[in-house]
């Protein structure tokens, strides 16, 4: 098998391995639908000033975002650092495998997973909430993959800060949660407030932004160049950290 | 030489200032089991892990399978298997499927199922892994290791924690390794172990060597004096005993004991005093050094 063979391979069990474990799959796909059940629900559907989306449209965008970096960024740094604490990445580096096979065995699977999420989001904001499919499909899914690979790339990165796996997700969320709550990810925020000039530092804010303008029609909407070439930037930072540093085998004990 | 599978010469590895691996020598021949011998600390899993190519060696030579192992090329890793001292296996697949991942990963695997009921998880083959005991993971964790096929394996403590009976089936299935001509290096710190499987025991004790050798050769064990010994029958001096004039015979607590090159001559004599004068030699002892008196010998107390 050549490597793009051994990455499929690992596909599959990293599918396996992904749904017979609930907690991943819970913040991946079932907090976004309650969100939108309950919340959406009571959001009300008077139009965002400045969006041509409502503003229960707007959330079912936001959660899918949520949905998004929880299925990147929190379940690759939680998985790796549980698994490096656990001895599995110093084992698997004993084995013929290529470096590039195994992560692209996991990030392969992190792609389906964001293809169900997105499938299954958007469904529930056209079904629930007259949501439009996006009017600009390419830029959605340009902005989806942008925020993979920024998102998994964060993931990577973020497993060079934490030595001990069990600590691994709380340290993970506590970084993500005040960063999320700031990029309007639970409630539109207004360009002007201070809130937003500080999320317009981290991806979270412009991820959404993107998303939002391949939802939206009329002037500037379509793809947010400025909003990905940002993002971009955490994406190639966050890489470059990841690959100086990474740790394959635990700390010595 | 195409037989020699592993050698290390002058081996030496440090962590910050303390040195770990002080000039580590040994070959090993392809179709032998290796047991590294010694206490711990005394440097094992360092040696081995700069065989397996986790670890930069800071000084000597080392040639694994003709290659250095620290380039850690693909080619080298698809022809050794690992098992770490730590066990780490992940526990939402069942043991075949994370058989059957592993296999994915070879050029010339080996059947999946062979490899489970090798281990002697058979009837565990649909089990999930978290279910299984410790020492049910350790086993999965050395058909992980053979599923490759590979020609030299590493074994780092593989029965630490085994009852028993899961520790001699191990060895069963080492010795069916060795003839089927794959070559073992195995860490252990029971003495038991390596007599029982080694072709060549190497003692480490504080990152040297301080004995090398065939387990029953070693530490010039085969050479030792054996020690006789039984309780001196009451009523009878040690003058009359019938003990060559050159032993020294020592007494404790009534009980005496004499150390001798060969025993044999000295045997002989003894119980046919014995039986002449209806006397019981009770207590009767003889013993040659076991590898354990040599080891702890080599080692020092704390081993
Ligand atoms: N990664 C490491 N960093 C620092 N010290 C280490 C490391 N690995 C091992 N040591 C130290 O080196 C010595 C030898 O350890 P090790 O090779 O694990 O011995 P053994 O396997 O024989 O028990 C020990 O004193 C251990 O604490
Ligand atoms: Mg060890």
């Amino acid at each position: 098998m050549n490597d793009v063979e051994i990455a499929l391979h690992q596909v599959r069990y990293e599918q396996k391995t992904y749904w017979r474990n609930p907690m991943a799959a819970v913040f991946t796909f079932m907090f976004p639908v309650v969100f939108l059940l309950v919340v959406g629900t009571s959001a009300g559907s008077s139009t965002i000033s400045g969006s041509t989306l409502r503003y229960d449209q707007y959330l079912v965008v936001a959660m899918l975002v949520f949905g998004l970096i929880a299925a990147c960024y929190t379940n690759l740094g939680v998985t790796l650092c549980i698994r490096r604490d656990q001895g599995v990445l110093k084992r698997m580096r004993g084995t013929p495998i290529a470096t590039a096979s195994y992560f692209g065995g996991l990030i392969g699977s992190i792609l389906i997973n964001v293809v169900l999420l997105t499938a299954l989001v958007v469904a529930i904001g056209m079904v629930g909430y007259h949501l439009h499919f996006p009017y600009h499909p390419l830029a959605a899914a340009v902005t989806l993959l942008v925020g993979v690979v920024t998102f998994c790339a964060l993931g990577l990165a973020v497993t060079v800060l934490i030595s001990n796996g069990e600590a691994a997700p709380a340290v993970i969320n506590g970084i993500y949660f005040p960063v999320v709550f700031i990029s309007g990810v639970f409630y539109p925020i207004s360009n002007s407030s201070v809130l937003s000039k500080i999320a317009d530092y981290f991806p979270v804010r412009h991820m959404v932004k993107g998303l939002v303008g391949a939802f939206e029609n009329g002037p500037g909407s379509g793809l947010q160049v400025r909003d990905l070439l940002i993002m971009a930037l955490w994406a190639i930072g966050g890489l470059v950290f990841a690959v100086r540093r990474f740790r394959w085998e635990p700390r010595h004990r | 030489m195409d037989d020699i599978v592993i050698s290390v010469k002058g081996l030496t590895k440090s962590y910050g200032g303390f040195e770990a691996v002080r000039g580590v020598d040994f070959e090993v021949r392809r179709g032998h089991v290796l047991a590294l011998l010694g206490p711990n600390g005394a440097g094992k899993t360092t040696t081995v892990e700069i065989l397996e190519g986790y670890r930069q060696r800071d000084g000597g030579e080392v040639s694994v399978l003709g290659r250095d192992p620290s380039h850690r090329d693909k080619e080298l890793r698809s022809r050794v298997g690992i098992v770490l001292q730590e066990c780490a296996v992940d526990q939402y697949l069942t043991v075949t499927e994370a058989i059957t991942q592993r296999a994915g990963l070879y050029p010339d695997p080996r059947p999946v199922d062979e490899v489970v009921s090798m281990v002697g998880l058979g009837a565990k083959g649909r089990c999930r892994i978290k279910t299984l005991s410790g020492g049910q993971q350790r086993r999965l964790d050395l058909g992980l290791a053979l599923v490759g096929n590979p020609e030299l394996i590493f074994l780092d403590e593989p029965t630490t924690g085994f009852d028993p009976s899961a520790r001699r089936e191990s060895w069963e299935l080492v010795r069916g390794l060795c003839a089927e001509g794959r070559t073992v290096v195995l860490t252990t710190h029971y003495m038991d172990e390596a007599q029982a499987l080694a072709d060549q025991v190497t003692v480490i004790a504080a990152g040297k060597v301080v004995a090398s050798g065939t387990p029953d050769t070693l530490g010039g064990r085969d050479q030792g004096e054996t020690t006789v010994r039984f309780v001196l029958p009451a009523g009878v001096e040690l003058c009359e005993l019938p003990l060559p004039p050159d032993l020294r015979p020592e007494v404790r607590c009534g009980v005496v004991e004499v150390r001798l090159p060969d025993a044999t001559a000295l045997l002989h004599d003894l119980t046919g005093w014995a039986l002449a004068r209806g006397q019981v030699l009770d207590g009767l002892k003889v013993r040659r050094p076991s590898l354990e008196d040599v080891y702890l010998d080599l080692t020092g107390d704390d081993g």
